[in-house]
């Protein structure tokens, strides 16, 4: 029997549907990974089986019980480790850990048993005396983790686990997720947006995309739905691509082809959050001087593909970031990449435009992502004010509904 | 809207109320201080000056009033720190668990309850040995029901402090609650002066003081019931006023909890 089943879990917040329709099982001794970018719908889907959140239609059930009707079996069967802090710095790990155990009424001897236990598991034991605010970032990843089993759940949830850690201690809480769930079968589900940690945890992973369901597989089959090798063309000059992409789609070797963003989001990112914020103050200045926004020309309506626009206008005014302008890198999958290479070469040479660089891998869950959503999954630029609009609503939304 | 109450949670809460407010030494010498200096400084000093009301030395006047001082400010603080658990994140863990909200709030004004009155039991020893209360065997009795009428008195402030903690979002406004709620709250409530000496408009501020109430009964409490200097009323109906002020602020502070939002 399934220990978690979802059925049409749907959340809306005012006009925005976070969580759309989403069905699904998790087995038990399971770890299954929510993927997707921010604001996909991962914590609200968490929240809602958590009955923290209460569905707009449909339901689910954790470990046999209604998460609509008997929430305090629901809430006894799970642990939840949050994506904030929600540790109480001022009082020590084990005054941490001694706190919940209360709260989920165990018995004293029961509960120094477990602390004991669970401490030696954590690798907190010797500092379990001292008060949080004392811990590392990582120490206090591992408190939270160890609170959230101390009640022994059927099932842990963890909401983006190693995010903001460094790559050392994020494996070594990747470890101790694996060795809970082998040496205690504790069926784990967790959210990400690192699709490595994805890969490396998850039995299986479940893509979510603007609160759908778009995949739900095994790592491996995930990226055998993408036989072949990929080859990345990088190319001088954005103007190449509308010229070169029909001529590859021809070939027969070649199963698809994708175009994708330049390397540097998180830098347009920030530009483009920077250009978002002179708009509001209406200190545009000559950033954007092919731009009118405002009632002024009578367009209350925002260009649809102002990112792009802004991006550009800032490169091009300060002149550095240029390039970062359009989109020069196409993604071809491709049977036996290898040896196709110079083909490729020669195809793109024909046409006049000039390459700055090859790469060859094999499929990563990157590449399923984007061949699944048409998007990268770090890259916020394609539908970049729907993803900033819905992760401010979801945000703000998550605050305003939570149950007690 | 009955949610199911749980000992051991309201317990558990309880429990973390006391472990902070002892750890965090500095806030009790500061506030104990703070008591002190308008003891010794007012006491003293406006003692000279005023020598006192009806026989009775200023600082055996003052005394009751600047114990409540330290028990609506220690109490009405602990009550907006429902705003700090939601900041630092440790509201989720408490409801998430599987407890009823009501549960966590009332460990949550049980714990503001006792700790403030503790603060109340220090000051009321540090006036007790300045020499504010006659040693006479009824004060044994009067200290014992002055510590009842503490926990009374800041279980309604505590309340008030949720209630006003539930309503605001973030701290920036607790400048605000201090000058607009817990100063008038403090000075109407007849610690410097007895009411009949106040003109006519600030009395009837007074009488809408709740805190004027506990001051007269811990004055009850504390000094003797042949005092001349209680109010208009009798002890029982300043304790009638006081204890439904408590269970009005009880009742709003848990609803307003019970909606807050995380």
């Amino acid at each position: 029997m399934p220990v978690i089943e979802a059925n049409n879990l749907t959340k809306r917040f005012g006009p925005l549907t976070a969580v759309d329709h989403v069905s699904f099982s998790v087995e038990e001794g399971e770890i299954l990974g929510f993927l997707g970018p921010n604001g996909a719908g991962k914590t609200t889907t968490l929240n809602m089986l958590a009955t923290l959140l209460r569905p707009t239609s449909g339901t689910a059930t954790v470990n046999g019980h209604d998460i609509l009707e008997e929430s305090d079996a629901v809430r006894r069967s799970i642990g939840f480790v949050f994506q904030d802090p929600t540790l109480d710095i001022e009082l020590t790990g084990h005054e941490n850990l001694d706190f919940h155990g209360r709260l989920y009424g165990l018995k004293r001897d029961v509960r120094q048993q477990r602390i004991k236990e669970i401490l030696k598991v954590v690798q907190l034991t010797d500092r379990a005396d001292d008060l949080v605010k004392t811990y590392s970032g990582g120490m206090k990843r591992r408190l939270e983790i160890a609170r959230g089993l101390l009640h022994y759940p059927k099932v842990l949830f963890l909401d983006e686990p190693t995010l903001g850690l460094d790559p050392q201690t994020r494996r070594a809480i990747w470890e101790h997720i694996q060795r809970l769930n082998q040496d205690e079968n504790i069926t784990i589900i967790l959210t990400t947006h690192y699709t490595e940690e994805a890969d490396y945890l998850c039995d299986r992973i479940q893509i979510i995309d603007f609160g759908k369901i778009v995949a739900l597989d095994t790592p491996d089959k995930l990226k055998a739905r993408l036989e072949g090798d990929i080859v990345s063309l990088v190319f001088k000059d954005s103007a190449a691509i509308p010229k070169i992409k029909p001529l590859l789609e021809k070939k027969g070797w070649v199963r698809r082809v994708d175009e994708v963003a330049s390397d540097n989001n998180h830098a347009a990112m920030s530009r483009m959050m920077q250009a978002m914020r002179g708009m509001a103050s209406g200190n545009m200045g000559g950033m954007m001087p092919s731009m009118s926004f405002g009632g002024a020309a009578g367009r209350s309506k925002i260009p649809k593909h102002m990112p792009q626009k802004i991006v550009q206008g800032i490169g091009g005014g300060n002149g550095e970031n240029g390039r970062d302008g359009g989109q020069r890198r196409l993604n071809l999958l491709v049977d036996d990449g290898g040896h196709r290479i110079p083909e490729i070469v020669k195809l793109v040479d024909r046409t006049g435009a000039v390459l700055e660089s090859v790469e060859l891998h094999k499929p990563t869950l990157d590449d399923v992502f984007l061949s699944v959503t048409g998007r990268n999954i770090r890259d916020e630029r394609g539908s970049f004010m729907e993803t900033v609009r819905r992760y401010r609503i979801v945000r703000e939304a998550r605050g305003q509904h939570v149950r007690g | 809207m009955v949610q199911p109450l749980s000992g051991q949670a309201i317990y558990v809460v309880l429990l973390r109320e006391l472990k902070r407010y002892w750890r965090a030494k500095a806030r009790i010498i500061a506030s104990v201080a703070q008591s002190f200096f308008f003891l010794v400084i007012f006491g003293l000093g406006l003692g000279s000056f005023i020598g006192g009301f009806g026989g009775m030395n200023y600082l055996s006047y003052l005394g009751p009033g600047i114990i409540g001082m330290g028990l609506l400010f220690g109490s009405v603080f602990s009550g907006v720190s429902v705003i700090f658990d939601r900041q630092f994140g440790f509201m989720k863990e408490m409801l998430v668990a599987p407890v009823s909200r009501t549960s966590i709030i009332l460990g949550k004004i049980l714990g503001g309850a006792v700790t403030a009155s503790i603060q109340g039991i220090i000051l009321m020893t540090v006036a007790g040995l300045m020499g504010a209360f006659t040693p006479t065997p009824a004060l044994a009795a009067g200290v014992l029901a002055a510590v009842g009428v503490m926990l009374l008195i800041t279980a309604g402030f505590v309340g008030l402090g949720v209630t006003i903690g539930s309503a605001l979002s973030d701290f920036h406004a607790f400048q605000l609650i201090a000058t607009f709620v817990m100063w008038p709250l403090f000075m109407l409530s007849g610690v410097f002066f007895p009411i009949d000496m106040a003109p006519a408009p600030l009395q009837v501020a007074m009488l809408c003081d709740p805190m004027f109430y506990g001051v007269e009964l811990l004055r009850w409490c504390l000094l003797g019931a042949g005092t001349p200097l209680l109010g208009p009323f009798g002890w029982l109906i300043a304790l009638g006023v006081l204890a439904g002020f408590t269970a009005v602020m009880v009742g709003i502070g848990t609803y307003l909890f019970s909606r807050v939002q995380v």
